[in-house]
């Protein structure tokens, strides 16, 4: 077990985190959430100033918009996910070139070489799930995630604030970031509180200058904190045996009730940060001397997804909505021993007519 | 070039030989000392066109065997071939017929269509084992459609082999209609061991039909065809249920994969 130093920790100021984001713009590529388009995206940063400190994201079924606050790590989450750097939406898996019949093989395959800064408990899980699909527990690991994923660094932070689509708490997954980090971030009242997760972060957060020993008044801050954001949330379901309560709803008739309202756009699979299907494409040259094999996201929502010989399996749009759910909150169970859901409730803020699968499953289960 | 570890690496084989078995349909012999058992299948790929899971046929000490329908634009463009082609792959996948389970009982094999080519390879080797009695029932559309017509005297002088067509034609002295209507005439023992792999309604009506015969659908293994795209089970879309049909199949025990098999859109 690695020596995280449970109750220790640093206070420092702003400026003491503008020395920690230098530092690791030294050594990594570092992610960040950052004000792109209107929203918040997880985009690479050059400084901590380009952060959106002091925005405040509301969340509803089908609704998203900023407004100010007072504070630093005032949001939640971005819209995107990691998802967009370790699978991304498009990567070229190897270029074949064609000569007197012969192919050339030429595989692609890229370093990451990323430090997330700013990832929030959910999302946070979210990479354990992506690593268990890709690698741990995938008899074929993929050498191109593993690749991208390989040391990247993780400072992490807890969360204060939750929107209305947020769902951490019933999925087990936050608001608390537990493990899986290098540092982790807690904004307090006369600072931030660091803490280290690994030997790496401890050794980075040893040198920086201008720090604090944290007491324990830091840490029931801390604790508050984290109370202030678990206590916006309900708990919406019990997910404790789950898995079999919907294998046992399967026939139910409430299913249909979502093909008059879900309209197989995919926006909800995109913006899963755990959703992993993908289709391989080919792009070729227009001479047809070279072609790209390309890994690009799919959707079990789309109406080619289970074709065979023509013939989609799933054609109704709600054995699709079936499938995902099941996906989500039983299948992932027995193939990779965890949910792939995380509770970031982006599939319910960007479903554009706001199905809000927290309350889809609570109607499931409802005529058990 | 540098050799990276990718899940996709394809590799290289010389076609060395080419049978037309009926329209759009060739199968190819394809050098290459790999290992492979019978069950499992290849990506073949077609250069700008992508790949397609196909089942392997059989096996000789130095090729593979494989039988392709030309149906999309990859199968129409490896239809295409000619002997002394490359055609590159990777493989072998998925799992394979547990053919021991049969050993000193009764096998049962039931191939529809395309079918044939997914029970060909086990049935070969189901001859040179010690079966106590190997029954293998074929279905196929019409005449012009029958698969390995060179194969069946061998076959039918080593097991009970019934052949029926859906259709009639004048050339067809043997059996035409279902192949239920096969298995419903057959005295067959409880402990009979069952391989399946045809159409999805054919393998429903077969287990439906077999149970009535007292054979358990513990002793059914069925070889699923789905949508599988990258076989190494990260691509989602060969899900069956929980299962992944291109790591986890295609050959499942029925009991096991029923009830995602059998009930609609799943």
């Amino acid at each position: 077990m690695e020596d995280k130093g449970e109750g220790r920790g640093y206070i420092v100021s702003y400026q003491g985190l503008e020395e920690l984001f230098c530092r690791l713009k030294e050594g990594w590529r570092v992610v960040a959430p950052k004000l792109k388009e209107g929203v918040i995206l997880y985009s690479e940063v050059e400084s901590l100033r380009e952060l959106p400190f002091g925005h405040r994201n509301r969340e509803m079924p089908g609704f998203y918009c900023l407004e100010r606050a007072e504070g630093y790590f005032t949001y939640t989450h971005p819209v995107n996910s990691l998802k967009a750097f370790l699978h991304p939406s498009e990567l070229v898996l190897m270029r074949v070139r064609t000569s007197d019949g012969c192919l050339e093989f030429e595989v692609c395959n890229s370093e990451g070489n990323f430090c997330f800064f700013d990832v929030r408990a959910c999302d946070l899980f979210a990479l354990e799930v992506l690593d268990r699909v890709f690698v741990h527990k995938n008899p074929h690991p993929d050498s191109y995630y593993r690749k991208l994923r390989e040391g990247a660094f993780v400072v992490a932070v807890n969360c204060a604030y939750a929107t209305s689509t947020c769902f951490c708490t019933t999925m087990g997954t936050g608001p608390e970031v537990k493990e899986g980090y290098d540092l982790l971030i807690t904004e307090l009242r006369e600072g931030f509180l660091l803490e280290a997760g690994s030997e790496r972060g401890r050794a980075l957060l040893e040198s920086l200058g201008n720090k604090k020993e944290a007491g324990e008044e830091h840490f029931l801050q801390k604790r508050e904190r984290l109370r202030e954001a678990e206590a916006i949330m309900e708990r919406h379901f019990e997910i404790g045996g789950l898995p079999d309560r919907l294998y046992g709803r399967m026939d139910s008739q409430y299913w249909k009730h979502i093909e008059k309202r879900c309209l197989a756009c995919t926006s909800c699979t995109q913006s899963c940060p755990t959703c992993f299907c993908f289709d391989i494409l080919e792009r070729n040259d227009l001479k047809l001397k070279e072609s790209e094999r390309i890994r690009v996201w799919d959707s079990c929502f789309s109406p080619a997804f289970a074709t065979v010989h023509r013939y989609n399996i799933r054609q109704s749009v709600h054995s699709r909505y079936r499938q995902w759910l099941m996906h989500k909150f039983a299948y992932w169970m027995d193939q990779f021993d965890l949910f792939g859901c995380v509770g970031c409730g982006r599939c319910i803020t960007w479903c554009p007519v706001g199905i809000d699968i927290r309350q889809e499953i609570k109607k499931v289960l409802g005529s058990e | 070039m540098p050799v990276c570890d990718s899940p996709y690496n394809l590799k290289e084989g010389l076609v060395v030989r080419l049978i037309r078995e009926c329209e759009n349909v060739y199968t190819f012999h394809i050098a290459t000392e790999e290992s492979a058992q019978p069950g499992q299948y290849n990506m073949l790929y077609a250069f700008g066109m992508g790949e397609a899971p196909i089942t392997i046929a059989s096996k000789g000490e130095d090729y593979i065997v494989h039988t392709v329908r030309a149906v999309g634009d990859v199968t129409r463009h490896i239809d295409q071939l000619k002997e002394g082609d490359r055609l590159y792959w990777r493989g072998p996948y998925g799992n394979v017929w547990e053919l021991e389970k049969a050993f000193g009982r009764t096998l049962l094999l039931i191939s529809g269509g395309l079918g044939l080519a997914a029970t060909r390879w086990v049935f070969e080797e189901a001859l040179k084992s010690s079966i106590k009695r190997l029954v293998h029932i074929y279905g196929s559309k019409d005449y012009e459609n029958l698969l390995y017509k060179y194969l069946y005297e061998d076959w039918s002088s080593k097991a009970e082999l019934h052949i029926t067509l859906s259709k009639p034609h004048p050339k067809w002295k043997g059996r035409v209609g279902l192949v239920t209507e096969i298995i419903e005439k057959l005295e067959l023992e409880e402990d009979t061991v069952v391989f399946i792999c045809g159409p999805d309604p054919m393998v429903k009506a077969c287990v439906k039909l077999l149970e009535s015969k007292g054979i358990s659908p513990e002793n059914v293994y069925a070889s699923l065809e789905r949508h599988m795209k990258c076989s190494v089970g990260t691509c989602g879309h060969c899900m069956i249920g929980p299962y992944f049909v291109c790591k986890d199949g295609p050959v499942f025990r029925y009991d096991l994969i029923r009830e995602y098999f059998e009930r609609e859109e799943v």
